[in-house]
């Protein structure tokens, strides 16, 4: 256990004087715009929510209300094609809180859909969610609840 | 009126994802490089490119194993892009 502690403190420190360099020479993270790949031919057409998506990712039965105890699915239906593409996904929470964000890189050819997930092993509060996502300079919303 | 509810803990949340279209193929100009202590992605673009601002193209080619920019770790193996 202790060997464990400071393991993990080691782990800490170095990642600390690892990342103190990068904000001398460029912008913090948090204010660099999150898709940044060369992706200007690829929008997204529809975003779907569910709590299952078939083998084309796409969600099988759209729904925006949901259970403390369900896995969120959301499909990204997306046009165009690129050598490669972000799609980031980001979840909030009623006054903006971030539940989760994701990004996943693609190579679209024509129609895709790329499906993210989300679930809470100790159950999700009630209340107001939305999801943000976007690609190249493509963005949708849908929002959603718990009850 | 303000709402006095504490704000919920998401740190618990699982997450993935999957997609249709595959994955961007890695060029075969790219290599890997090992970070090390005391590394940042601006030093090693500093180093690998001479252009510490050139630390973006390093994070472009790493999106799916860097979450955070500022935050590498040593022994973490990261691609280069030429």
């Amino acid at each position: 256990m202790i060997a464990r502690f400071r393991l993990a403190s080691l782990l800490a420190g170095a990642a600390v004087l690892t990342s103190s360099g990068c904000k001398k020479d460029s912008e913090s993270a948090a204010t660099k715009d999150v898709a940044m790949a060369p992706a200007e031919e690829v929008k997204i057409s529809s975003v779907e929510l569910g709590r299952q998506v078939g083998p084309d990712k796409r969600v099988t039965a759209q729904q925006d209300d949901f259970t403390p105890r369900d896995t969120i699915y959301a499909s990204v239906l997306t046009t165009g094609s690129a050598p490669t593409a972000t799609v980031v996904a980001r979840w909030t929470f009623e006054d903006g809180q971030v539940v989760k964000e994701d990004s996943r890189s693609i190579a679209p050819n024509g129609a895709e859909a790329t499906e993210f997930h989300i679930s809470k092993p100790s159950g999700w509060p009630k209340g107001e969610y939305k999801l943000t996502v976007s690609v190249g300079g493509s963005t949708q919303s849908k929002d959603f609840e718990v009850k | 009126m303000p709402s006095n509810r504490p704000k919920p803990d998401f740190s618990d949340v699982e997450s993935g994802s999957s997609s249709t279209a595959p994955r961007p193929s890695t060029p075969a100009s790219e290599r890997s490089y090992t970070v090390r202590k005391g590394d940042s992605l601006s030093k090693i673009a500093k180093r690998e490119y001479g252009d510490a601002q050139q630390w973006r193209r390093i994070y472009e080619a790493n999106r799916e194993t860097i979450e955070n920019p500022d935050l590498i770790y040593p022994g973490q193996v990261i691609r280069i892009p030429e």
